[in-house]
């Protein structure tokens, strides 16, 4: 009994392979699963067998059958994945078809720039404030203690109204503006469009855009200016940029500074960028001159700070390897898609 | 202004290296811009005599010399030089010297050759081909005494010359006395003083009269010495080195001793010859209007009262501090000089120049202002310098006329302030050091305060933190400590008034929308193409650099619509952007000075990346509006419509009025052809502009919450037959205020119209949903609201139920 059974088991498994392999489709690899163990398959018709073997036998009969059975199981299984993909293959897609995304924009550069600024400013307690384009003599020069015959006044630098009122120089008058509005402790950054009367050109426009800060309490130092100045030149151009501070001369500034960045192209190594200096100059600062503070009503004994003042489109040139400020204006969709 | 460092070496010992010096002043506010050495010439470049010339047998101005170059060695030099003439000690490049290319570029390399037929062994040289000054007119000729064969480079002085850019504060650094005191200042040392010798006053003839100053305003201080006998001629080798030096060309030696002051002491001087001063006198007077003077340049200058000239009895012989007359100054033939040291107003200076459009290194220091106390001695030092150079005998005092001078400013120096200003520790002791190695007196010093005389040359310093600055140049600004940044709240960071300008950006780029930056200065046409705008509403500055640049943008569409254009012409066909920006007007009545406006323009296909029909589909009016409804919904924007409006820029029909908060914010629509034209646009352009403060100042949403009904919703549908003209917010407003209980929301789901409903007429579709919040609703309750609404909307709107 046991050794026919073991032979018939050994036909079925060798049907089942036969079956297998000639399956063509999926229907075939069913259709033989139903010769092979549907109700009334091969293998199935074989189990009123098992009843019929000798006591001493069954544990080896039983084995053989599972592993028949198992073996025949394998067997469609792996004909199943074989042929199955053609089950699903009217749902397929292309998923290297572009997908329908949503609509895509981008802020320009020059915004970009403003945006990371303010947002690192802010970190370090700047509140951003703003002001008018049009604006006065007395908030864009005399009250920031620019010489009445200094130069940046000449109608050659700066663009006057019949009524004696200028489009603004810098956004200084954004300071001059806070500090009379508002009692110290101040702490602002201001960026915006100003003018200057330049000619077109490369690296000169009509107007460009600035950001300034100003910081005053009663003990605000140089030393928190190079430490505010050095924070934001890392966070903007990354830690490995350095910053160095030399004297200089603005009229709103005593004592005044200039702040070198380390060159962003070649790591202070020295390129045609920064002149082989390995440095670029970045911002003018300095302690705000108490002229300015008498101006505004606040008194210098009291009250001391900081101010500086910086270029955006510079900033943001260095920061994308841009060669050509006018790039910036002519908004070609090329170019706004790049950043 | 250019700086020897020989002839600083004058004054102070400089124990750095060129670069390190270099990098001290830069570090101390005196920037270096550029560091160039002079005199180093070439080897191979030998000392030559021309021992004979001979005209080239083929060329009409190339001559063949024979010229020893030393150690009986006689060389067959091809010359173009006019001056190569016999007898003359010039430079010669012998074969294999190498010139480096100032560019960077390839060597010039002397090489043995052949000049049309002729053989050639060298060059001689030009100055210009040394390197050493820009003439280039003939041959370097070198002292007749100078021996063959010895390189030249021996005999040539080196020098290293700064390009250094001086801030206007600091006019004492416009001379080299002054350079070297903050020199002394940052590396230690002394200044000497320059050795000068004049006679004792016995025998001067009376001169009282030769000044009168008219305008002391503009001139306070007025010198002037008289030498008689002196001999025109040409500077010696070190007058005219320092001069080159530091770009100065060497005329004769009286007019280079003037220089040579100006830029050692940084007093300008004018030396007249008395032959040409009308009866020996000097008027300081301002120039009559009109009054008209030829100057050293050549020119005719007009000038004015508010102008200072100095005159003689009759003429004006010069045009005070910033030149003098043609006809005045030093000549060949002059014998009797009167030496001109005065102080002039700076901003009269300064004025004068400017209208002139002359401007000189006299001017450029007068108009930065000189230091007075230093009038006397640099006349003394050029007359001293004139008898040594020029010999005559100085025959004349010192003639003055003065104002009053100015007492030295005095500044109580509080230690304390200082250290504050800086946030760093620097010992009262070293401040006082700092304070005298500048030349500022220093006295009445306690454990807090000292008293500071500030001297004439540093006007910039007058209260104490202007001695901080001193203090931060002298100690060092790379010694300020890192200390932490503190992040203190002044105002509430609410108050921040860019967050919501960056957050409205946001928002449009994030409905797709590309952002422009344009031009805030347009030319008139390009602002009136916005056709809400006539001229009289145009700002215009006063002084434009050009008509194209001359007017402030009325509104953004200008700019916009240029750049659709430009976008258009470059082949970038699909364009959806915007710009928030400032605009202007004039006329009060139609908008405020200055405000911040939306522009967004949009044209092309809607979906460039996709593929099959969706590729084609194009923007319209739905998509341009889509964009406003979806920033107004992310701005939780609690009341705004859209309704149908009429605007000269817009296609009438497809044109509405943004309304917000029962305002009017803006429109919106398709440009008309009037505002397109000229843009080969391929598809319709749609544009909205809007109102930035109506857009900024919106109500918003509560930002209660509301409770979330647990119960099912129904819906019913309700279909009808529509005059072509109603408006779905007609019908919308209709059910909403028909009080349909429980109806939370109708919304269209279908519109059509055409075959085969009647002409005129339109098919509106709705969906209704109802809700409770405090039960399910029962079939029979909704369908007798839904009836009661039909019956309503037959009743009230006149619509045909389908």
């Amino acid at each position: 009994m046991l050794n026919e059974l073991l032979a018939k088991l050994d036909a079925v498994t060798a049907e089942a392979k036969t079956l297998l392999a000639d399956a063509k489709t999926a229907a075939d690899v069913e259709n033989a699963k139903n010769k092979l163990t549907g109700r009334n398959g091969a293998l199935t018709a074989l189990a009123p067998m098992m009843g019929k073997i000798a006591k001493e036998d069954k544990p080896t009969a039983g084995k053989a059958f599972n592993e028949a059975k198992n073996t025949v199981q394998a067997m469609i299984e792996e004909a199943r994945e074989r042929l199955g993909a053609s089950k699903v293959s009217a749902e397929a897609v292309d998923v290297t078809l572009p997908g329908r995304r949503w609509p895509v924009g981008r802020k320009h550069p020059v915004s970009q720039t403003i945006d990371e600024c303010c947002a690192i400013f802010r970190r370090m307690g700047f509140v951003v404030a703003e002001g008018p384009e049009i604006e006065t003599v007395k908030n864009c020069f005399d009250a920031l203690n620019a010489p009445v015959d200094h130069p940046s006044r000449d109608p050659k630098d700066t663009f006057y109204f019949d009524d004696g009122r200028l489009l603004r120089t810098q956004t200084s008058t954004v300071q001059i503006r806070t500090m009379l509005a508002q009692k110290p402790p101040i702490r602002i950054v201001s960026p915006g469009r100003c003018f200057r009367r330049d000619t077109p050109d490369a690296t000169h426009g009509v107007h460009f855009h600035q950001i300034e800060g100003l910081y005053i309490d009663h003990d605000v130092s140089l030393a928190d200016l190079k430490s505010t100045l050095e924070a934001f030149a890392t966070e903007f151009f990354g830690d490995s940029v350095a910053i160095r501070m030399r004297p200089h001369f603005f009229p709103f500034t005593e004592p005044s500074v200039e702040c070198d960045f380390s060159c962003v192209m070649c790591g202070g190594k020295g390129c045609r960028v920064c002149k082989n200096s390995g440095w670029l100059e970045i911002l003018g600062c300095g302690m705000v001159n108490p002229n300015v503070l008498r101006n505004v009503g606040i008194n210098p004994e009291k009250w001391q700070g900081f101010a500086f003042g910086m270029g955006i489109e510079r900033l943001t040139m260095l920061k994308h390897r841009i060669g050509d400020l006018r790039l910036f204006s002519e908004n070609d969709l090329r170019f706004l898609k790049q950043f | 202004m250019k700086v020897s460092l020989n002839w600083l070496k004058n004054y102070i010992e400089l124990k750095s290296t060129p670069e390190e010096l270099a990098n001290t002043l830069t570090m101390a506010g005196l920037e270096v811009e550029e560091i160039t050495t002079r005199g180093v010439i070439p080897s191979g470049v030998v000392v030559a005599k021309i021992v004979s010339r001979e005209k080239h047998p083929n060329s009409d101005h190339l001559s063949v010399c024979q010229v020893d170059a030393g150690g009986g060695n006689i060389l067959q030099i091809v010359c173009g030089a006019p001056n190569c003439d016999a007898g003359n000690v010039v430079p010669l490049a012998t074969i294999g010297t190498v010139f480096p290319d100032p560019e960077g570029g390839k060597d010039f390399v002397i090489s043995k050759c052949r000049l049309r037929g002729i053989e050639s062994f060298g060059m001689m040289c030009s100055e210009r081909e040394l390197g050493i000054s820009d003439e280039h007119g003939g041959l370097m000729i070198l002292p007749a005494d100078y021996v063959p064969g010895t390189p030249l480079n021996d005999l040539i002085e080196k020098d290293t010359v700064y390009t250094v850019e001086i801030t206007p504060n600091r006019p004492d650094w416009l001379s080299h006395w002054g350079v070297a005191r903050d020199i002394a200042a940052l590396c230690g040392g002394r200044r000497s003083f320059p050795h000068m010798s004049l006679p004792s006053p016995e025998g001067f003839e009376d001169w009282s009269s030769l000044v009168t100053v008219e305008a002391q305003d503009l001139c306070p201080e007025y010198t002037a010495r008289v030498v008689r006998g002196v001999t025109v001629r040409e500077s010696p080798q070190w007058l005219k080195d320092r001069l080159e030096a530091v770009g100065i060309r060497s005329i004769n030696n009286i007019v280079d001793i003037t220089n040579f002051v100006m830029m050692e002491f940084g007093e300008p001087l004018h030396a007249f010859d008395t032959r040409f001063l009308e009866g020996k006198k000097i008027v300081v007077r301002r120039a009559a209007d009109k009054e008209k003077i030829v100057a050293l340049d050549g020119k005719e200058y007009e000038l004015d009262s508010s102008m200072l000239v100095i005159a003689d009895e009759k003429k004006p012989v010069a045009i005070a501090g910033v030149m003098g007359g043609e006809y005045s100054g030093v000549l060949p033939d002059t014998t009797e000089v009167l030496i001109e040291s005065a102080y002039f107003n700076p901003t009269s200076i300064r004025m004068t120049s400017r209208k002139l459009g002359l401007s000189s290194d006299s001017s450029y220091r007068f108009e930065r202002g000189v230091d007075r106390d230093m009038l006397e001695n640099a006349s003394s030092r050029a007359v001293s310098l004139i008898l040594e150079l020029a010999g005559g005998k100085l025959v004349s005092p010192l003639v003055k006329v003065e104002t009053l001078k100015e007492e030295h400013p005095r500044i109580l120096c509080h230690f304390s302030k200082i250290t504050s200003l800086l946030g760093m520790e620097v010992p009262n002791m070293r401040m006082v050091e700092i304070f005298r190695a500048l030349g500022l007196g220093v006295s009445d010093i306690t454990d807090d305060t000292c008293l500071v005389t500030v001297p004439s040359f540093r006007a910039d310093i007058r209260e104490t933190a202007d001695l901080a600055e001193e203090v931060a140049r002298i100690h060092g600004l790379d010694k300020l400590p890192r200390i932490p940044v503190n992040a203190k709240r002044t105002v509430s960071f609410r108050s921040d008034a860019y967050a919501a300008l960056e957050q409205l950006r946001d928002q449009f780029v994030a409905a797709g929308l590309y952002e422009c930056v344009n031009t805030s200065l347009i030319d008139e046409k390009a602002a009136l193409g916005d056709l809400i705008f006539e001229k009289d509403d145009l700002l215009a500055v006063n002084n434009p650099i050009s008509l194209d640049l001359a007017i402030l943008r009325p509104s953004l569409l200008p700019g916009m619509l240029a750049t659709v254009k430009r976008n258009i012409s470059r082949k970038n066909s699909d364009l959806a952007l915007f710009e928030i920006g400032r605009v202007f007007c004039k006329n009060p009545a139609k908008y405020p000075e200055e405000r911040d406006e939306l522009a967004i323009l949009m044209t092309g296909r809607a979906h460039p990346e996709r593929y099959s029909a969706e590729r084609a589909v194009t923007f319209d009016f739905y998509d341009i509006k889509g964009v406003l409804e979806s920033v107004l919904e992310t701005r939780r924007t609690a009341d705004y419509k859209f309704v149908a409006a009429k605007d000269p820029r817009f296609t009438d029909g497809v044109c509405a009025q943004l309304m917000i908060d029962g305002k009017a914010a803006g429109v919106l629509g398709k440009l008309n052809d009037k505002m397109t034209k000229g843009m080969r646009l391929q598809h319709d352009l749609y544009g909205a502009v809007i109102q930035l403060d109506q857009l900024l100042n919106a109500k918003e949403k509560s930002g209660l919450y509301v409770p979330i009904s647990q119960f099912p919703p129904v819906t019913r549908d309700v279909a009808f037959l529509a005059p072509a003209d109603m408006e779905n917010s007609t019908v919308i407003d209709f059910i909403r205020n028909a009080r349909v209980p429980n109806l939370v929301s109708v919304e269209i789901f279908d519109l059509f119209k055409g075959a085969p409903l009647k002409e005129g007429t339109r098919s509106m579709a709705y969906t209704l949903t109802f809700r409770s919040d405090e039960r399910t609703l029962t079939d029979q309750e909704v369908n007798e609201a839904h009836e009661k609404l039909r019956a309503k909307l037959v009743s009230g709107l006149g619509v045909e139920l389908r």
